[in-house]
């Protein structure tokens, strides 16, 4: 039922990549192989076929072919019609219809659900601004009242020192001649002052022990 | 060689006669395939069958689907020497000059010998045992 083929492969003929055990199929004789003697002077007969029937077979392939040629040509055309207009084309385009209204729906709820989504976030996220901004502009107060009074205590305290204005001017200079201060004094870590020749802040007697105090 | 490889350069597509049946006892499929594909290799589409011997009543039956015929020519596959014959012979297309010369040759030498003979039955017997 099914005829061995050989097949031509690289040039290598008479080879069958079908494995069999029978004969093995001949494709051609091998090149180079010399001619048999049985064909070594014959001459192949050639047909003789009369000049009017070969112009009568040429006269009707030709026709046959300029036939088929056109034939061929009208068929593509139609195909091409059908194709454009015919039941098929029309299902696919009703198909295809039908599938974009469906996806477009699809697209428009989820585009809804998003929104809502998106608008319930923003919510929440204008209350926290709304909250941040308030809490902040409390803090702000209270850090404006705070530096306001530490102000005042500052200025308090500078205005307590005694300054001298030009009204006290002579005044002060009198002060300052009359009680001259001595610098010749040492000073302990504790802050006891040693005017003396004393190491020892127990040499020294109670009554008699100066103390700075850093203010 | 199959086509089962894939290729990447457009292969032709030809309608012929692909012979099965078995020994002494032919059958065709009209078939659309790959020019490079075996007769026994993947068929793209069968478009027809032609049975070569004649049943009792003296006739070779031809089945062919033309629709498709027609879509297979448009999309431009070639057609080997008998089944122009055939598609001729029919009518869908133009008679192929074969047939014709096939016929006055007929006519104008005498019969071969043929191993098969014709089944007698109720049509008239084959007065050209050629065909």
């Amino acid at each position: 039922m099914f005829a061995r083929s050989s097949s031509r492969i690289f040039n290598v003929i008479n080879i069958s990549c079908i494995q069999s055990r029978s004969a093995r199929a001949w494709v051609r004789k091998p090149l180079g192989s010399p001619m048999a003697k049985s064909k070594m002077f014959r001459i192949a007969p050639k047909k003789f076929i009369p000049a009017d029937e070969k112009a009568e077979v040429k006269r009707l392939y030709d026709n046959y072919f300029h036939q088929m040629k056109s034939l061929r040509h009208y068929f593509f055309e139609q195909s091409l019609e059908q194709a454009e207009s015919g039941e098929v084309a029309q299902m696919k385009h009703r198909l295809e219809e039908e599938e974009h209204i469906r996806l477009m729906e699809e697209n428009r709820l989820e585009n809804e659900k998003t929104a809502k989504l998106r608008e319930e976030k923003l919510k929440i996220q204008a209350e926290k601004t709304r909250e941040n901004i308030l809490a902040s502009l409390i803090n702000k107060e209270e850090e404006t009242r705070l530096y306001e009074i530490q102000i005042e205590a500052f200025l308090e305290k500078q205005k307590a020192t005694p300054f001298i204005q030009a009204e006290n001017i002579e005044k002060a200079i009198e002060e300052a001649l009359a009680n001259p201060v001595d610098f010749n004094f040492a000073i302990d870590l504790d802050g006891y002052v040693y005017r003396g020749r004393e190491t020892a802040i127990e040499k020294i007697p109670e009554e008699e022990r100066e103390r700075l105090r850093s203010n | 060689m199959a086509s089962a490889i894939p290729t990447f350069t457009k292969i032709g597509k030809v309608i012929r006669l692909n012979k099965h049946g078995c020994t002494n006892r032919p059958f065709y499929h009209i078939v659309v395939q790959k020019t490079r594909d075996n007769f026994d290799g993947p068929v793209i589409e069968q478009v027809g069958s032609y049975d070569a011997m004649p049943n009792s009543q003296h006739e070779k039956l031809v089945a062919v689907n033309f629709e498709r015929v027609q879509y297979w020519l448009a999309q431009g596959a070639g057609m080997s020497n008998p089944v122009a014959q055939l598609l001729g012979l029919s009518g869908f297309l133009p008679n192929h000059p074969q047939t014709l010369i096939q016929s006055w040759k007929n006519r104008r030498e005498p019969p071969r010998e043929r191993k098969l003979q014709p089944i007698k039955g109720i049509a008239p017997p084959l007065d050209n045992p050629k065909i």
